[in-house]
């Protein structure tokens, strides 16, 4: 990189016809480089960024505040929406810490679906930004093959659910209902599809130079930094964080996938490091699915889900509950009053906390890294937003 | 890092030369139609007959996209000494799609399975108005409800399979006890194919 300082002289900055001023360049909430509607606010000197401020806010839907006047069904049905590329995992925290208050034993063939599930919907997730982010630097193929991968687990998905994004398939006490006839094979089938196609991406992108070049050592994110922003997930990973909480608090059925369950740790805290730990949370994900589906194979016939009250009433107190959603850690703190709706619930999403590191990564950056970066930081707006 | 400079790009050449020999994935939508599982959300059809305008759905909806009216009608009493009785009649169920979030749940609490979903999906319009669907355009949506795909082995039984199985297991067990009482006398003997019959339904 050459940079060219052309100097003025002393004084000419108070001369407004030669002397150089700071320049606010605004990146959204319309920009073709943003991912929806995150506003970021430059302060450029020349290509450099002097100081970065994201502006959050511009999709807020009042989530938590809707949330106050739903019942626990119909919360399930919002609370999949604000990260929608992960909203079976998002179901998952609201009826988990549900469960919890009522203290409800979860029938084991429901709690190893939701697993198979939770890590399906991982795959999609990561899919699509190890689809979008060489997207962004320029190379237009790799979305295509990720979104074949995609479009394969959507189908099974859609199969059972109903749903190709919004699965809305969580209840309380298990899942809405059972499986259709032969769908695990179809799920096996469709795992091992995608598993032969992440080569693909390995090849095309991983080893590309170009790829490499733009994203090796741009944006390093401290691990202090992360420990500061509360960032997590595969962001937080890349940076030598070595938290999940599939390992570390397990939930669901991860206690008993600790064989399977590799934590992918880079210790580079660079655009790289973070593509490679998406790409390799990928295929561990593949495999978790896989051994689910083979534990699930051996279960007895059971229900999958709970009988409940017509009425469903958490009763007084409260309880958090967190889980390792694809971007990070996802939070939901519960208060309930003894009311069919919660008093309050506190949602605690992984990408708002994620891209608050923008302010610190960013400056000293050129503009031509800032979307590099911008794009490894793996968030969606709405779950930025709420 | 590749030793050989380019050798990354090469690889990645490779993969797109790869792929040009395959056969492509895409489908040409309008001339080829999706195959959707019978458990899509595409639209919800309305069977009007077993509406009894309890209301659930319109309550239980989290965005409150379902319109009901309806109005009380009396019947005249059957008998001379019997009381006159009033039902619900529909007047009006009609369904927001531009405001639907597909969430199902009004599917879910129809206790008397009035609405059901079908995987179609092209009602796509120009006016907003018109995503508004009365009840006849919900009725027609009815004829394309598929039947729902048959469960997983391990799965539990549906509850109207486990009901009628009750229902036929305690008509068996009637049909055996008539048939032991009927043996005891020996003197009148019953067909046994009456209680295999009465079995079988």
């Amino acid at each position: 990189m050459r940079e060219t300082t052309v100097g003025i002289g002393s004084g000419a900055e108070n001369v407004t016809e030669l002397g150089t001023s700071d320049m606010v360049l605004n990146i959204g909430p319309q920009h073709p480089s943003t991912h929806g509607v995150l506003r970021l606010k430059l302060v450029l000197d020349g290509e450099r960024i002097v100081s970065a401020e994201p502006v959050v806010g511009y999709m807020h839907r009042g989530a938590e505040k809707l949330f106050e006047a739903r019942d626990y069904r119909q919360i399930v049905m919002l609370a999949n929406r604000h990260d929608w590329l992960s909203a079976f995992s998002n179901e998952l925290g609201v009826v988990l810490a549900v469960e919890r208050m009522l203290g409800m034993e979860v029938p084991e063939r429901a709690v190893w679906l939701r697993t198979l599930l939770a890590e399906l919907n991982r795959v999609l997730n990561h899919l699509m930004f190890l689809g979008s982010y060489p997207l962004e630097l320029g190379g237009i193929t790799p979305v295509f093959y990720a979104f074949e991968g995609r479009e394969t687990l959507q189908h099974v998905l859609e199969e059972a659910s109903g749903g190709r994004m919004h699965y809305m398939f969580n209840r309380v006490g298990g899942l809405k209902e059972d499986l259709p006839a032969g769908w695990t094979g179809r799920v096996r089938a469709a795992v091992a599809q995608v598993r032969a196609q992440m080569g693909r991406i390995d090849d095309l992108v991983l080893g590309n130079e170009i790829f490499r070049g733009r994203t090796a050592g741009v944006g390093v994110l401290a691990p202090e930094l992360v420990h500061a922003y509360g960032v997590s997930g595969p962001i937080a990973r890349a940076s030598g964080v070595d938290f999940d909480l599939r390992r570390d608090e397990p939930y669901l059925a991860y206690g008993e996938l600790g064989d399977v369950l590799r934590v992918a740790v880079r210790e580079e805290g660079d655009c790289l490091a973070r593509f490679e730990c998406l790409l390799e949370q990928t295929h561990v994900s593949l495999d978790l699915a896989d051994a689910c589906l083979d534990r699930i194979a051996g279960l007895a016939p059971g229900p999958v889900n709970l009988r409940l009250p017509k009425v469903l009433k958490a009763p007084e107190g409260h309880t958090y509950a967190w889980t390792e959603n694809p971007l990070g850690v996802n939070g939901y703190y519960l208060v309930s009053r003894g009311d069919k709706t919660p008093w309050r619930l506190k949602l605690r999403s992984a990408s708002y906390n994620n891209i608050q590191a923008l302010t610190e990564l960013l400056p000293g950056t050129l503009v031509a890294d800032m979307v590099a970066i911008l794009g490894s930081m793996f968030f969606v707006v709405g779950d930025i937003d709420k | 890092m590749a030793p050989l400079p380019g050798r990354g790009l090469a690889k990645g050449l490779a993969v797109t030369l790869r792929t040009m020999t395959r056969r492509s994935v895409t489908a040409q939508y309008p001339d080829v139609q999706p195959e959707l599982p019978p458990r899509s959300r595409g639209v919800i059809g309305l069977l009007e007959e077993n509406c009894t305008v309890c209301m659930l759905c319109a309550r239980e909806c989290p965005d409150w996209c379902i319109y009901i009216d309806s109005h009380k009608e009396t019947l005249p009493a059957a008998d001379p000494g019997a009381r006159a009785r009033t039902r619900n009649v529909l007047d009006r169920f009609a369904i927001d799609f531009s405001l639907c979030m597909y969430c199902g749940i009004c599917i879910e609490v129809c206790p008397f399975d009035a609405l059901f979903w079908s995987p179609e999906f092209e009602y796509a319009e120009t006016d907003i108005h018109e995503l508004t669907h009365e009840r006849d355009r919900l009725r027609e949506w009815m004829w394309t409800v598929p039947a729902p795909p048959a469960l997983d082995p391990a799965a539990e039984e549906p509850k109207e399979v486990a009901a009628a199985r009750k229902t036929a297991d305690k008509q068996a067990a009637a049909a055996a006890a008539a048939r032991e009482a009927a043996a005891a006398p020996a003197a009148v003997s019953p067909s046994p194919d009456s209680a295999e019959e009465q079995q079988d339904s």
